[in-house]
């Protein structure tokens, strides 16, 4: 698995821009396919997004789970790890929020709000750490196990809703008290009445900004990264090469759990069966275009949300089906791109020089 | 029966000439070795004979025929067939399996002709004088018969020029003879073999006729005659030309204490009892064939691997160790040469679990100037450094460290002589600074360079004990068990 050490700006910024003008032709041709002209449905797509603040807020809601959920592949990423399982520990952890947020009683927001985050973060991370156990423990591959978790995470959730954690005759969690609740952001800026845009918002940033920080200026989050990129050198030097995957698994899976503040405590109040249903996902989108980068995951995110949000706006001309084909094309787009400048790496930076002789040996390779 | 050459080959890799117009020829009947130095160009020229890589200039003739188109395929249909240093065959087939792949003998329809095949390497394998097990996998053989395997791959398709490429560095010494024995027994059959190789002594014992490389060209050649031997002190000049080792500079240093004793480590089959001492200040070298238990005794001192029985006693209970694999066990290449100079030290510069990312910076200068790595940028990628330049991040990393012991694998293997340099330096700092080392090194002119006395390691145990003022001569006979 490729580790995920940034690459220049320019080679990023090309393999962003190059999935995006396939994917803009994608649309183009998806949309006069449908017999309506593209220029057209974007200026409606536009209109439905950003065009108004209910539009812009809109976005902002889906982009809130897809942050945390990009950040959290993200993580893995950085380990090497390739954490497929996101959306069930996203599943698992809103059911533990919706579960909890309604059994808190009178308590006041500043203990309340704490409280059900860290049951997020903590259920997410729980869910990961058994592939986490099963790759370090047993060498399990990670993508393997973690898709499995997602369907156990299904049924789980599922059999638990019906056995109990309902409501009679619903497969949906109490409400949520006032006390643990995520109020809207309208509060703040009243242009966004009645979008569903949450103080979520947030606690997306500083989640996502957290593990930014940390990856650069932390011991953990520095040695992650080393021994995504190479885990033998590492356990050379003595660096406790399980404990850190392991680490990276559990964070990954806390940071996707944390994305449960944009749905059941933010918008909905309580858990339902799909609530968030393909956030996790998304965040494998979001963790690929964002290129390793802060920046580059809140514009992915924001990308993403643009889109869905936009699929609505458009629905009426075209099925909002579209934009999840894009969604497709620009993944396998900045995939490709990938390839593409790995292979276009200058042979002297490559792993295996040639045979040279001796006396030419010295100039700098690469550089 | 074909007569293999090469006319004026040139070959460039990026900015860097790896043959410069070498002219080669190697007749039926005759064991033909090709000799240099690391980065002579030995190997480039005969990958191009076997038609494995294009040559920028000149010709690949098979009988005063060019080989045209220049493929690996062509170069096997018209009979030339290459062993690489790194086997290629299938772990879980057998070894009648992999020698036929690609070339079964069919019945109808397609049906494998098992039996034919059985018959047809039966006699290949008598042909080598080799009892080949032909229904073991191959992931059960030793290097010995794996090698055996390939050469019968190569007698199937019926090749009449066998050029193997270093085939005893993975070898013990007593399998090095039995596999002259077989390629002499194929060249009194009328086949053309060619072994490049960078073994003086075997090319004394086996060759027929021997071509020096240096820097590209052919610097030396001569055919054995009649009565007389080969010049294998002339072609030795010839493969160091200008480039004399530099005298020996080794200041002197006063032994102090014992900074490591290790006794009757034995590990499976690759060590069978080291004993072994390193003094403060002293710097102790490990001659030997490659796969005699070098790796495994590194492994053993790092730390990495556990020995069945004996005990390992380290001053200050840890080692700083140079793996031979530098991009395998030394660096993060897309880490930056931060990283790398500080890898596995983070704990140093933390604070409740915070970088104090001043302090690693100084340090990390602190460290790339001391090793002179070029270009002296800690932002680089470690990939974007020459091997040279690698190599040096490491070694200054692995110095820095101050451990009571250092053990460096091949500290120059792949490297150029300006960084070897830069890097014998270091050694020798960190051991008149206290360090105790143990080089293990497959470069004896390195060894000798270095070191205050050379073990040679054999089956897995130190068989001798020489002055770095011993002949190649005598050091070699102990490697290969006293029959060189």
């Amino acid at each position: 698995m490729a580790s995920s050490f940034r690459h220049a700006w320019r080679t990023d910024a090309l393999a962003v821009t190059a999935a995006l003008a396939i994917a803009w032709i994608v649309f183009d041709l998806a949309v006069w396919g449908y017999g309506e002209a593209p220029l057209e449905v974007a200026r409606l797509l536009w209109g439905g997004t950003w065009g108004t603040a209910y539009g812009a807020g809109q976005v902002l809601f889906k982009a809130t789970p897809l942050l945390l959920t990009g950040a959290a592949v993200e993580v893995g990423l950085r380990a090497g790890l390739f954490n497929i399982g996101a959306e069930g520990q996203l599943t698992v952890a809103s059911l533990a929020v919706g579960v909890l947020a309604a059994h808190l009683g009178g308590v006041p927001a500043v203990l309340g709000v704490p409280v059900v985050l860290a049951a997020a973060l903590a259920a997410g991370g729980a869910w990961a750490a058994v592939p986490a156990w099963l790759r370090v423990r047993f060498g399990a591959h990670e993508v393997v196990s973690t898709i499995m978790m997602n369907r156990i995470a299904d049924a789980l959730v599922a059999w638990l809703l019906a056995s109990g954690l309902a409501l009679r005759g619903s497969l949906r969690t109490a409400d949520a008290v006032p006390g643990a609740r995520l109020p809207r952001l309208d509060v703040l800026v009243p242009a966004f009445r009645g979008s569903a845009v949450s103080f979520a918002l947030v606690v997306a940033a500083l989640g996502a900004a957290g593990m930014a920080w940390a990856a650069r200026r932390t011991r953990i989050g520095r040695e992650i990264a080393l021994v995504g990129g190479n885990a033998r050198a590492c356990e050379a030097e003595r660096i406790p090469v399980r404990r850190r995957l392991a680490q990276a698994f559990i964070l990954s899976g806390a940071l996707a759990g944390l994305a449960s503040a944009g749905t059941v405590l933010g918008y909905k109040g309580y858990f339902e069966v799909g609530l968030g249903a393909g956030a996790g996902f998304g965040g494998l989108a979001v963790a690929l275009l964002g290129r390793s980068r802060l920046v580059g995951l809140v514009l992915a995110a924001l990308f993403f949300g643009t889109l869905q949000q936009g699929g609505l706006a458009i629905n009426a001309h075209v099925p909002r089906e579209v934009m999840d084909v894009l969604e497709g094309v620009v993944i396998l787009a900045v995939a490709l791109a990938d390839v593409r400048m790995r292979n276009s790496t200058p042979p002297a930076a490559r792993e295996t020089p040639p045979p040279r002789p001796p006396s030419s040996l010295c100039k700098e390779g690469g550089a | 029966m074909t007569v293999l050459e090469c006319r004026g080959i040139a070959k460039r890799f990026d900015s860097v000439q790896a043959v410069a117009g070498a002219s080669f020829e190697a007749r039926p009947g005759r064991i033909h070795a090709v000799v240099g130095e690391n980065g002579a160009g030995k190997s480039t020229l005969l990958k191009i004979a076997a038609g494995l890589l294009s040559a920028d200039e000149g010709q690949v003739l098979l009988d005063d025929r060019e080989l045209s188109p220049h493929t690996p395929r062509e170069a096997l249909r018209r009979g030339v067939a290459m062993v690489q240093q790194h086997f290629a065959l299938v772990e879980a087939f057998t070894a009648l399996e992999n020698v036929v792949l690609g070339a079964e003998p069919k019945r109808s329809l397609g049906r494998l002709d098992v039996a034919k095949a059985r018959d047809r390497v039966l006699g290949i394998a008598r042909d080598l004088g080799a009892d080949l097990p032909l229904d073991a996998p191959v992931s059960s053989l030793g290097v010995g018969d794996r090698q055996r395997v390939e050469i019968a791959r190569a007698l199937f398709r019926d090749a009449d020029v066998i050029i193997l490429d270093e085939p005893t560095s993975v070898l013990a010494p007593q399998e090095a003879d039995a596999l002259y024995l077989a390629l002499r027994r194929l060249a009194e059959r009328g086949r053309t073999i060619v072994v490049v190789t960078h073994k003086l002594d075997e090319v004394r014992a086996y060759a027929d006729a021997v071509t020096a490389m240096r820097r590209g060209r052919i610097a030396y050649r001569e055919e054995k005659t009649a009565g007389k031997d080969l010049d294998i002190e002339a072609a030795a000049d010839a493969i160091m030309g200008d480039d004399k080792p530099p005298p020996v500079v080794r200041p002197a240093r006063e032994l102090g204490e014992r900074v490591l004793s290790a006794s009757k480590l034995i590990l499976g089959r690759a060590l069978a009892g080291i004993d072994l001492e390193v003094r403060q200040r002293e710097i102790v070298g490990v001659a030997g064939v490659e796969g005699n238990g070098q790796r495994e005794l590194v492994e053993v001192l790092a730390g990495l691997v556990h020995t069945d029985s004996g005990e390992v006693r380290l001053e200050g209970g840890v080692a700083s160790v140079v793996h031979e694999d530098r991009h395998e066990q030394g660096l993060v290449l897309d880490a930056s040469v931060r990283d790398n100079l500080v890898l596995g030290e983070l704990g140093r510069f933390t604070h409740f679990g915070v970088l104090d990312a001043g302090r690693m910076e100084a340090v990390a200068r602190e460290r790339l100037e001391r090793g002179g790595v070029r270009p002296p940028e800690l932002d680089l990628t470690a990939r974007a450094l020459s091997g040279g330049n690698q190599q040096k991040v490491v070694l200054a990393r692995a110095v820095s460290r101050r451990a009571s012991l250092l053990v460096l694998a091949h500290p120059t293997r792949g490297v150029d002589l300006g960084a070897a340099r830069v890097i014998h330096a270091q050694v020798l700092e960190a051991a008149s600074e206290g360090a105790g080392v143990l080089v293990v090194s497959a470069d004896l002119s390195e060894l000798r360079t270095l070191c205050d006395r050379i073990l040679v390691l054999r089956r897995g145990r130190f068989v001798a004990t020489f002055e770095p003022t011993a002949s190649d001569a005598s050091i070699g006979a102990a490697m290969l068990g006293g029959q060189a």
